[in-house]
């Protein structure tokens, strides 16, 4: 906080408190109404077996948890699906947004349309997105096989195979969210002012050393925010995978967003949805900590 | 501070007066009714009868609310769990175990029984079996619709095969012989596929109605109370059958791809009366035959929806009342254009058998037979868990290379841990 | 204007551009295709773009078969909500995160902060029996409250947060010194030099709720009060077999208005995004 320090009263700290508490009470209040209070009611729940249809709830202690985590091998399977998903879209979709961002920041004749073009999915819902490519992507008749045999290539039955589809789900996810991430790119590069660079090719550095050297450290604010919002995006994709797969074939695209989903409200296991969410949010309470720590440990250099 | 309190209260209010401008309310004379149909054809009918109602019930208005087939029971889950709980509304055979055993369903014996000219027990026992528990009535079914082939007969006029319901009357209609009809109708140029699973939904949640015809007729079961059957010997040769359509012969449409009979683009399909609403503007020439036998029996497999009144609804009385006279003889004689009834005074009459204009007697006549035949499609009370264990095994064996027997292996032993 | 060294690198640049684009265009492509053939066609051609038979009833019948118009407006008027109603607490709340040194705030900013990453599906099972207990079921309130006090809503708290700490000091310094108290040193001096944020974070949220679709799958079950992305999932003849070409067509018009809304505003766009404190 660059604040200037209250100069004379105690109350002045006062009133700042208070100021400070209005303004963020609203946002607050309702966090505690529509977040904290379901996610301690979450807790409880997971301590219950209780069906949705037949609204009966019997306590049954760490059953669902000891249930999820050494009896059901969903659970761990699915959880290695989020990962994987993640994995894959975060680097993928941050390097492509990259690269049409640097490809696209400076004006040429066309920018605008090209710009347009790679924005559009963005702006598209997702469900038309899921709509499409799977038909796209079908077995045979599908216009990407097609046209990969016009190359000679024997496409796979994309959606239907274990492997191929968490491929598949991940590169239309990154093409339908990719626009948003390279829009920000394209702002922050166009914020770099051109004398450093022009300083760096003076001296005789290649396009290359001027990338790496000047404009990729200062875009690390700007990474660190798209990371952000694509990491949490990733692990909460859910609309994408249940029209695109349902979460199949073989469970393959199954992820944790969506297996909680169905546990609840198609199977009616709400307990045991409650436990999963319990032990996702622990997961993700550690992630974060464990960041914050490095974060603070890396901070002295 | 003041502008502070003002802005706060404005949002609050704003928020609420768009909770208020967004929530409906109810009518007290209104009851819902979800189906699952969106078809013109079907809504105008159920409005004619729900009109037919108002000369009894003035006040009454019953609207039908269509929830699409797949989101279907999540959907009514979740009205019945959140407390906006439809009055009425269909209810599918394999959910039916559930739903009785969850006790969400109203008990309508007495307001059947004590209506008059209802005649409850024209209601045909084997079909009522679901929905009844000892006195007590959980629903009329409406629709008691045996699985039927649907061929395209322009199709095979033009390769000079010989139609299935011919085939049939002489007995030579066997499931052998639809897979040699389908390799031989199987065109790639123009698009055109041999066999499309039920509702082309064969890979995902028709999956049972696609191979339950087949498995019966060689002798199998999907499963008993205490085993699961899916990889007894008749059913692995079934299923293998099928298998090399797929794979083999690829002539039946297979996973991922779509390639539908209403539409033209596939020669064969097994489905329900029904389906006939989708033919209204084909381009092709059609016929129905009954399902082809296999080396142990010719099966008939049925698939029921009943309608059910809600038990949490607020107008139970009313619902029940309602009930009664849509499933009464002579509403349901309408209803038999669509749906073949459960009355056997309706199904053994003539007029059921002239009863859908774009079905003629002869082909009624199949559908007949069929509900006389059949069996009721396997259902259970933990079906919903049993449904989605066995689906991710069953995706392994829509491979080519997969080995059937190995496969069902798995995944009957995923059913069973559910039996 | 980038100057190409020859003829040739500048034909190499736009042809890898265009390579590029095709999956991003193809789709559109196909949907608006789509959009007037009739299903048989879409069926048994996947790679021809041009309708042998031109269907347009396809647009009328997606008006006649669901209250599609109606849909729209609700998308529309719950994503302006949303928008408006985020930005608002969002701006008040990442001011104070910001600016105002108040016991408290550090603790306050890690639990919004991890609260970041959680899904909806974690805590829409209890919201779910909240909203039962507000008598809110089936009503648009859940798919109001649940982004703009959910994730959704700390996202853009923690922007605003970013944005208002990059502000000079200075600039507040004046206002002070005029006795401006802090609300009116929010709202005539900060918001007004947070324009470029404000309309970043909005964009974000307003893709955010015109894109939601598990709350509307959860809360509604009028299809008079769906929103277009349940709308669009929901052409589906008796059977739930989709309608693929009123998909299309449906999908088409949900598109194309907001495309043409981006490419007016699109230098605008990317500037607020460069001008905000999203960029770091």
């Amino acid at each position: 906080m660059t604040q200037t320090a209250p100069r004379t009263k105690l109350t002045l700290r006062a009133r700042e408190a208070i100021a400070g508490w209005l303004f963020v009470s609203p946002i607050t209040i309702g966090f505690l109404i529509f977040f904290v209070g379901p996610l301690i009611a979450v807790v409880g729940y997971s301590l219950t077996e209780w069906n949705l249809l037949t609204r009966q709830s019997t306590f049954v202690g760490m059953d669902n948890y000891v249930d999820a985590l050494s009896q059901n091998p969903d659970f761990w399977h699915v959880l290695k699906n989020s990962l994987v998903f993640a994995a894959g879209l975060v680097p993928l979709n941050m390097a492509l947004a990259l690269t049409l961002a640097i490809a696209l920041s400076r004006p040429f004749r066309g920018v605008v349309i090209f710009r347009t073009i790679f924005f559009a999915p963005v702006v598209t819902a997702a469900v038309a997105w899921a709509i499409v490519w799977s038909f796209l992507l079908q077995g045979e008749s599908g216009a990407v096989n097609q046209m990969l045999a016009v190359v000679g290539i024997d496409g796979p039955n994309w959606l239907r195979h274990p492997d191929w589809a968490m491929f598949a789900v991940i590169v239309t996810r990154v093409f339908k969210t990719v626009g948003l991430n390279m829009i920000l790119y394209i702002a922050a590069l166009q914020s770099i002012p051109r004398d450093y660079e022009e300083a760096a090719r003076l001296e005789g550095a290649s396009g290359w050393q001027v990338f790496r050297l000047i404009t990729w450290p200062l875009l690390a604010p700007t990474t660190l925010v798209i990371m952000v919002i694509t990491v949490v995006g990733s692990l909460k994709v859910f609309d994408h995978i249940y029209l695109m797969t349902g979460g199949g074939p073989e469970n393959g695209t199954l992820v944790l967003a969506f297996y909680i989903y169905e546990q609840a409200f198609e199977f009616f296991n709400v307990g045991y949805a409650a436990a999963l969410a319990v032990i996702l949010f622990v997961l993700i309470v550690a992630l974060t900590i464990t960041q914050v720590i490095l974060k603070q440990r890396s901070q002295p250099q | 501070m003041t502008t502070q309190h003002k802005l706060i209260k404005r949002l609050i209010g704003s928020t609420a007066l768009a909770v208020a401008l967004t929530g409906s309310a109810a009518l007290a004379e209104e009851l819902r009714f979800t189906v699952w149909t969106g078809s013109d054809a079907h809504l105008s009918m159920l409005n004619g009868i729900a009109d037919g109602f108002k000369e009894t019930h003035p006040d009454v208005t019953v609207k039908f609310e269509t929830i699409p087939f797949g989101d279907y029971v999540q959907k009514i889950t979740l009205q019945l769990a959140g407390g906006n709980p439809p009055d009425l509304g269909w209810l599918l055979e394999s959910s039916a175990p559930t739903f009785v055993d969850a006790g969400v369903l109203a008990d309508v014996a007495g307001t059947l029984k004590g209506t008059d000219g209802y005649d409850f027990e024209d209601l045909s026992a084997s079909a009522m079996g679901l929905w009844q528990d000892g006195d007590a009535v959980f629903g009329v079914p409406f629709s008691t619709s045996p699985f039927i082939v649907y061929y395209n007969k322009s199709l095979y006029d033009a390769a000079g095969l010989e139609h299935p319901d011919t085939l049939a009357a002489k007995g030579e209609w066997t499931w052998e012989r639809l897979k040699q009809d389908a390799a031989a109708l199987k065109d790639g140029d123009s698009g055109v596929w041999g066999f499309q699973s039920v509702d082309g939904q064969g890979y995902g949640s028709r999956v049972l109605h696609t191979l339950i015809p087949i498995i019966r007729s060689y002798g199998g079961v999907a499963w008993t109370d205490d085993a699961c059957g899916l990889n007894s010997d008749e059913a692995v040769a079934a299923i293998s059958l099928y298998h090399d359509m797929i794979f083999k012969d690829q002539s039946a449409v297979p996973p991922g791809e779509q390639g539908d009979f209403f539409t033209g683009n596939a020669a064969l399909t097994v489905t329900q009366l029904s389906r006939v609403s989708k033919l209204k503007d084909a381009e092709f020439e059609w016929g129905i035959a009954p399902l082809p036998a296999g080396p142990a029996a010719t099966a008939s497999v049925i698939g029921q929806a009943a309608i059910v009144a809600f038990a949490q609804g607020k107008q139970k009385d009313l619902a029940a009342d309602f009930l009664a006279y849509m499933t009464n003889a002579e509403n349901v004689a309408v209803m038999a254009a669509f749906f073949p009834p459960a009355r056997q005074s309706v199904l053994e009459g003539d007029a059921f058998l002239s009863s859908n204009a774009a079905v003629t007697p002869e082909q009624m006549k199949i559908v007949a037979d069929g509900i006389a035949n059949g069996a009721v499609a396997p259902g259970h009370v933990a079906y919903p868990q049993i449904d989605s264990a066995m689906r991710p095994k069953f995706d392994a064996l829509w491979k080519a290379e997969a080995e059937v027997k190995a496969t069902l292996d798995e995944v009957c032993a995923a059913v069973e841990s559910h039996l | 204007m980038t100057r190409f060294h020859s003829p040739f690198v500048r034909a190499c640049w736009y042809l890898s551009l265009a390579i590029l684009a095709v999956p991003f265009v193809f789709p559109f492509l196909w949907m608006l295709s789509g959009a007037v053939k009739p299903q048989a066609e879409i069926f048994s051609s996947s790679l021809s773009l041009m309708p042998k038979t031109w269907r347009w009833e396809n647009y009328a019948e997606v008006f006649s078969y669901q209250p599609f118009a109606r849909q729209y407006f609700n998308s529309l008027y719950i994503a302006t909500v949303v928008t408006a109603g985020t930005l608002f607490l969002s701006s008040l709340a990442g001011y104070a995160l910001a600016r105002i040194r108040f016991a408290g705030s550090g603790l306050l900013l890690l639990v919004l902060i991890s609260a970041l990453m959680m899904p909806e599906e974690v805590t829409i099972i209890p919201n779910f029996f909240l909203m039962k207990w507000f008598g809110l079921m089936n009503t648009h309130a859940p798919l109001i409250l649940l982004p703009m006090f959910g994730s959704q809503g700390v996202m853009a708290t923690f922007l605003m947060r970013q944005y208002f700490m990059a502000l000079p000091p200075e600039l507040e310094d004046a206002a002070r010194m005029d006795g401006l108290s802090r609300f009116g040193i929010f709202w005539k001096v900060a918001l007004p030099l947070s324009r470029p944020a404000l309309a970043a974070v909005g964009i974000i949220t307003f893709l955010f709720s015109w894109n939601l679709f598990l709350e509307p799958l959860v809360f509604l079950s009028d299809i008079e009060l769906f929103t277009l992305p349940l709308a669009l999932s929901n052409f589906t003849d008796a059977y739930g077999l989709p309608l693929w070409h009123l998909q299309m067509a449906a999908t088409s018009l949900a598109v194309i208005p907001i495309l043409i809304v981006y490419i007016a505003a699109q230098r605008q766009i990317v500037e607020s995004f460069a001008l905000s404190g999203v960029k770091g």
